[in-house]
């Protein structure tokens, strides 16, 4: 409970915060804070300057992209994306993920670039950000570079960024014609962490009968999400339905080593890795036609 | 069955007493004016912080405190060797050699024997400042292998906790009713099953511990102001340790936020504080935070039961069982091994199982100690009891319903005496059981389970949990477990007091933690009184000053409404007995002419002539001259009254004895939907149906079946304490413990029946801790689901994994269970 | 920017009276309410932000105040339970916790009617579930949650309206 001692600022620009974040060595941003505080409460690691980003208006904002996809502040809060009708429009998926996440009030703190930024690999955005083909906007106190979610996440708590360089914002493209996306997870309990989960995104053809393109991501089967190359070329082509979908996914994390712990065993979470491909490819598939918005699955409030 | 009745019972049925009336604490609880531990503190205090090991078992090797010491803001440092040098003896030992030989002292002391043990304690002037010296408080460990299978600790070429003991065995006994060796012989069939765990859990008090002791060098008295439950029972244990009699302790406790008998195992730190204060100079405040709490606070006790063999006939009848079982204490001996007598409370659970042997080995090992937690040893026990009835069941193609209402104490056979020569009270299973089928539709799902068959991905199981609560120990049944210790019956205290101007105040041994002790205790105090319960006062918690204690005084064990509610009635009448002397002399009036009501004392039929309560009190306290002598001697308006129950001794040979007063029931049924892809469980439904005898406040008495029951699914389905093989605790704060929430526990449908216990003042049995019920029926409907030819459900833990395992095991795999059937019985359908 | 420190000078509007102090930079807000302001009705049950007994509104938002420093509350408003009893007079919600026997210990209680209070803000009339999932963030270890399901339930718009035909019960 009780943090080391640090020291705090709150710049008032986005600009004040990039300097200060190059000139301090040790220096962090605070944004919710849902899991840094946690880290300084329990000491596992040291920072010497918390710099507070919360509230820089530059960071806050959600904005409908000019190809009609959105741009995300890395400090807008899991709520707002929920309750957000522009990403809720666009990306219904990502504002029903958004709203299981945990409880209200870590939603209200919580942000987007938080949830990404720390690469926990119990993290419920990043795989659903890599399934949408996200693309991250990172700036330091001198340049600016994108990098897509793919290549963000590096490894247990170790993203892209360079010292010095903060999470802007995250662009999610525009869904495209006949395309809809996906995700399922397996929670210890309601809306708690997960053992296994995918997301997946997928077109279909111009007849809707056969899958044309698909993304499917696993995550808690490595470090940080995976693309599954095995599922997607399986269901490249292949019919949107069940029976081919089971198929495809049957090879899901083929390869991967997640690991061991007291909810389930290394080959359970890998058979569950199965389980919640072909779940997230059917909503996907689903959504695809035009329906399974995820309402439904909002109303039942239970384990997406 | 016949009451005995008495005035007193008659008063207390008449107007207060059963009615669900709204709860007086809660006016303060709900504006955040609740007084607990935290909230508090002393002048001058210093804050405590235990420097703690990282090991499951080492030798400490040195201590270096300087770097500590050196801090600003640091006034003193206690390690284990220093407070061992300030002791007289280890602290109190339940358990005879070589139990007794594992001694505990305030810090560790040479070895760490868990994870978190404590081996030091700093006090600094902010909480932080405490937590900052913690960590430079050199420690240097020589790591020892670590004991973690429960099992396998009692094997001889295991490493020793304490070699001083010469074993890891804290106790060993045979518990033997009847003869299992003939039923065995003679039954139609015999099940056996392999294994059962019962998992180690927490019920994890949302408070977590905390006390402010300030050893007054004047004085000598050791002021501990803490949420401690069970005051006397620490100032035994901890006084003769660090040299305080029992009149220079005192406790102190208010609102305690949960402690479901958790908060009976901190003894130790109020024992280290003590000695830090007393280096000091000053107060010590000491809050302990989660990760603290789950690492160090006590854990409930975990239990093996192995090579389990059960008669039966082919009607059903269940004829006993035999069976080893294993359970495990921890690193030291809080409370335990008390646990090894308490379940033989309910050798036969709720049925009539004739030949019992249960050989029964208790050990420590490098994990958290053990302490009561709600339920406590009894309900390990009832489950493998539930988990026996059901594979029976199963195994022998018998409907569960019929087998258990075959086997059910039936409600003719009351009072019942069990194999060990305990008493059960009253109750009517079949009728409860009957109910709860009810609330809960089991033959619609019945039905929905058959018409979903199988391939649909999804199977529905229907579980039942029947399960005994038994409340107000005879602690003479410790003598089973250490024939030399000087403990038999139980008690409780209170004093009932009208005050200077004739207020009614009541004063209890007890140390409620949210079950509404000043509501009951008021309503049957109003009822006795002729007071409405907003003019009674009930003293919120422990207080040693008012000497409202006995020995055992404290809440714990399902006693308070025979116990406690006994002491608060018995004070009550008292008093009332002073009001009518005093009246008879104020009003000129005989006996029978005076009434006690609405405040008044009153002359029946006539309105002149009346004295309120204030000028009775006025009469003792502030114009008393000229009263007469034998009037005063007899009228302090200050009655005390001592509760005790009636008990005998128990034969520590025969282990035989009545070792507790009371019997509530519970017979609870659920839904469960079992997802086949993924082994999750869904509850649908549930039910739960309670009988504790006459209920005070049933309003309050639902509220504790809700919350036994929202625990116990928790625990049945989320909650799990696990250690690694090197003694680390996978689940050490609420990150890793999945507390459940709102949206794991249903909604509950209560019912209940009230069959009034012949042998309590007021007909009402105690009961709050539930009996484990839910684990009983969660596990019950899995197993249900798993249906015939599956395997045991064995674990009382299932995690979605563990499900999914015995949804998909490997059908040349072993399932658990085997059955051999004599010559000539009805066949069973083998699998 | 604010000054760069170890300690901050913070103004804070709490349950509406503002109050300046000088605050170190690592003490959590919780234990600037409860330490330094000696608003105790705000609880610890965890150190990782499960469990919410220390939940309260900032600036109109619902939040674990162990999860936020005590200066990032600087310029802001924050309720506590302190504020739900006005003029000392239970709130509907209050009285409902105690008419519903919704708490026994009473330790989550603070927290769990902050969570409510929001939730009723933004739904006079929540179903049970609506009531579940609000409450999903605080963690009671006493009641099972029923009795708190009904009590927020009855607390709300539709509540009051069965209330008046005799149930609550959840469905």
């Amino acid at each position: 409970m009780l943090l080391e001692q640090v020291e705090y600022v709150r710049p008032t620009s986005l600009e004040e915060a990039l300097a200060v974040l190059t000139e301090v060595d040790g220096a962090a941003p605070l944004a919710g804070g849902q899991s840094l505080v946690n880290v300084l409460k329990n000491r596992v690691a040291s920072v010497d300057l918390l710099v507070d980003i919360s509230r820089l208006s530059e960071l806050r904002s959600i904005t409908r992209s000019p190809d009609g996809g959105l741009d995300v502040g890395a400090c807008v809060t899991y709520d707002e994306l929920d309750r957000s009708p522009e990403v809720r429009e666009v990306h219904f998926t990502l504002g029903d993920v958004a709203a299981h996440i945990e409880d209200q009030q870590i939603r209200n703190k919580g942000t987007i670039g938080g949830n990404c930024c720390l690469s926990d690999p119990t993290n419920n955005l990043p795989p659903i950000l890599a399934a949408l083909d996200a693309v991250m906007s990172l700036r330091s106190a001198s340049a600016s570079r994108r990098v897509p979610a793919a290549e963000f996440f590096k490894g247990y708590f170790a993203t892209a960024l360079e010292p010095g360089e903060l999470l802007v914002s995250v662009t999610v493209p525009p869904m495209p014609a006949r395309s809809g996306a996906g995700y399922a997870s397996l929670h210890v309990a309601a809306d708690a962490k997960a053992m296994a989960r995918a997301a997946a995104w997928v077109q279909l053809d111009a007849g809707e009968q056969t899958i044309a393109a698909t993304r499917v991501v696993l995550a808690r089967m490595a470090s940080v999400p995976v693309r599954d190359a095995g599922v997607e070329a399986r269901l490249a082509g292949a019919e949107a339905g069940e029976a081919a979908v089971r198929d495809a996914c049957a090879v899901a994390a083929e390869g991967l080593r997640p690991i061991d712990d007291v909810h389930g065993s290394s080959d359970y979470r890998r058979e569950m890795a199965k389980v919640m491909a072909r779940r997230a490819v059917m909503q996907a598939i689903d959504q695809a036609r035009g329906g399974g918005d995820g309402a439904e699955r909002t109303r039942r409030g239970g384990r997406g | 069955m016949t009451i005995t009745s008495s005035p007193a019972t008659d008063r207390a049925t008449r107007a207060w007493s059963g009615r669900s009336i709204p709860r007086k604490e809660d006016a303060r609880l709900v504006k955040g004016q609740g007084s607990f531990v935290d909230d508090g503190g002393l002048q001058g205090q210093g804050y405590a912080w235990f420097v703690r090991s990282p090991h499951a078992h080492a030798r400490i090797l040195s201590i270096d405190c300087a770097p500590a010491l050196a801090m600003e803001g640091v006034y003193a440092l206690l390690t284990g060797e220093e407070a061992r040098r300030q002791c007289e003896t280890p602290f109190f030992a339940i358990a005879p050699p070589p139990g007794s030989l594992m001694g505990e002292w305030p810090l560790a002391v040479g070895k760490v024997r868990y994870q978190g043990d404590a081996v030091a304690v700093v006090l600094a002037d902010s909480r932080e400042t405490a937590r900052d010296a913690a960590e430079r408080v050199v420690v240097e460990y020589e790591p020892l292998p670590a004991v973690v299978d429960t099992v396998a600790a009692a094997d001889p070429a295991t490493p020793l906790l304490y070699e001083e003991a010469g074993t890891n065995v804290v106790w060993q006994g045979v518990f033997d009713y009847g003869d299992v060796d003939w039923a065995l012989e003679n039954a139609d069939h015999v099940v056996k099953i392999e294994r059962l765990h019962f998992h180690r859990f927490t019920s994890a008090p949302l408070e977590c511990n905390g006390a402010v002791v300030d050893y007054d060098l004047g004085t000598g008295v050791v002021n501990v102001m803490s949420n401690y439950q069970m005051p006397m029972f620490a100032a035994m244990v901890i006084g003769p340790t660090i040299g305080v009699p029992i009149n220079k302790f005192n406790f102190v406790s208010k609102d305690i936020g949960g402690a479901f008998g958790i908060k009976i195992g901190f003894f130790a730190q109020i024992a280290a504080l003590a000695l830090l204060s007393k280096k000091a100079g000053r107060a010590v405040k000491w809050t302990e935070y989660r990760t603290e709490h789950m690492l160090t606070a006590g854990h409930g006790n975990e239990r093996t039961f192995l090579d389990i063999e059960v008669p039966v006939m082919s009607d059903g009848t269940i004829l006993g069982v035999k069976v080893r079982a294993f359970d495990d204490a921890g690193g030291y001996l809080h409370y335990e091994p008390l646990g090894a007598v308490i379940w033989s409370q309910v050798v036969p659970g709720c049925y009539k199982l004739k030949h019992v042997r249960v050989d029964y080995t208790e050990v420590v090992t490098n994990k958290c100690p053990t302490v009561p937690n709600r339920g406590y040893s009894r309900m390990q026990h009832l489950w493998m009891i539930e988990r026996i009835i059901d594979v029976v069941a199963k195994e022998l193609r018998l409907d569960p319903v019929e087998v258990r209402k075959t086997n059910y104490v039936q409600p003719e056979d009351y009072p019942y005496r069990t194999p060990n020569d305990c008493v059960y009270d009253s109750g009517d299973l079949p009728r409860s059981l009957d109910i709860a089928l009810e609330l809960a539709h089991a033959e619609k799902w019945r039905a929905r389970q058959r018409e979903l068959g199988t391939g649909s991905g999804r199977r529905i199981g229907i579980g039942i949990g029947s399960t005994l609560d038994s409340g107000t120990n005879n602690f003479g049944q410790s003598r089973i477990i250490n024939p030399a210790l000087p403990f038999s019956g139980n008690g409780e205290a209170a004093i009932v007091k009208l005050d200077l101007f004739g207020e009614v105040n009541v004063n209890i041994g007890t140390t409620p933690q949210g079950q509404g002790h000043e509501t009951t205790a008021a309503q049957v105090t109003a009822d006795i009184l002729g007071v409405s319960p907003d003019m009674v006062t009930v003293s919120t918690g422990f207080n040693q000053a008012n000497n409202s204690y006995v020995g055992f005084s404290g809440t714990y064990a399902s006693q308070f409404a025979v116990s406690g509610l006994g002491a608060v009635m018995g004070a009550a009448e008292k008093l009332r007995r002073q009001i009518v002397k005093l009246a008879m002399y104020a009003l000129q009036a005989p006996e029978e002419d005076i009434e006690v009501s609405d405040g008044f004392a009153r002359v029946r039929g006539d309105e002149s002539r009346a004295i309120p309560f204030i000028g009775l009190a006025n009469m003792v306290y502030a114009n008393n001259a000229g009263l007469p002598a034998e009037l005063l001697s007899e009228v302090d308006l200050n009655a005390r009254h001592v509760y005790v129950p009636p008990f005998q001794v128990p034969d520590p040979v025969t282990k035989t004895g009545n070792l507790t007063l009371t019997y509530a029931s519970q017979v609870h049924v659920c839904v469960v939907e079992v997802d086949e892809d993924t082994g999750e469980v869904s509850l649908l439904e549930y039910a739960a149906v309670d009988d504790c005898g006459k209920r005070i406040n049933p309003m309050i008495v639902e509220g504790q079946v809700h919350g036994a029951t929202g625990l116990g699914i928790a625990a049945a389905l989320y909650e799990s304490l696990d250690y690694d093989e090197s003694g680390q605790l996978q689940q050490p704060s609420f990150y890793e413990y999945h507390a459940a929430t709102a949206l794991d526990i249903p909604h509950l449908d209560c019912g209940s029946i009230e069959s009034p216990s012949p042998f309590t003042p007021n007909g009402a049995k105690g009961m709050g801790e539930g009996g484990g019920a839910p684990l009983h029926a969660v596990c019950s409907a899995i197993q249900d689901a798993v249906g015939a030819g599956g395997p045991v459900v064995a674990d009382s833990h299932n995690h979605w994994a563990r499900v999914y395992e015995l949804l998909h095991r490997d059908p040349a795999a072993s399932r658990g269970v085997e059955v051999s059937s004599r010559k000539g019985s009805p066949s069973v359908a083998t699998n | 920017m604010t000054e760069r420190g170890t300690s901050h000078a913070i103004s804070v509007t709490v349950n509406g009276e503002r109050v300046s102090r000088v605050v170190s930079a690592r003490q959590l807000l919780v234990h600037f309410l409860r330490d330094t302001l000696g608003l105790t009705g705000t609880h610890i049950g965890c150190d990782t932000g499960n469990c919410g007994a220390c939940t309260v509104v900032v600036d109109g938002k619902l939040v674990k105040s162990c999860m936020l420093l005590a200066p990032q509350a600087d310029g802001g408003t924050v309720e506590t339970v302190e504020s739900l009893a006005a003029d000392g007079q239970l709130s509907d919600l209050q009285r409902a916790f105690n008419e519903h026997h919704a708490l026994q210990c009473g330790y989550c209680t603070p927290g769990m009617l902050m969570s409510a209070t929001y939730l009723l803000r933004q739904n006079p009339d929540p179903s049970a579930d609506d009531v579940r999932r609000a409450i999903r963030g605080n963690v009671c270890r006493c009641t099972g949650y029923v009795n708190i399901v009904e009590a927020i339930r009855s607390a709300g718009s539709a509540g009051k309206a069965t209330l008046a035909t005799g149930s609550a019960e959840e469905v």
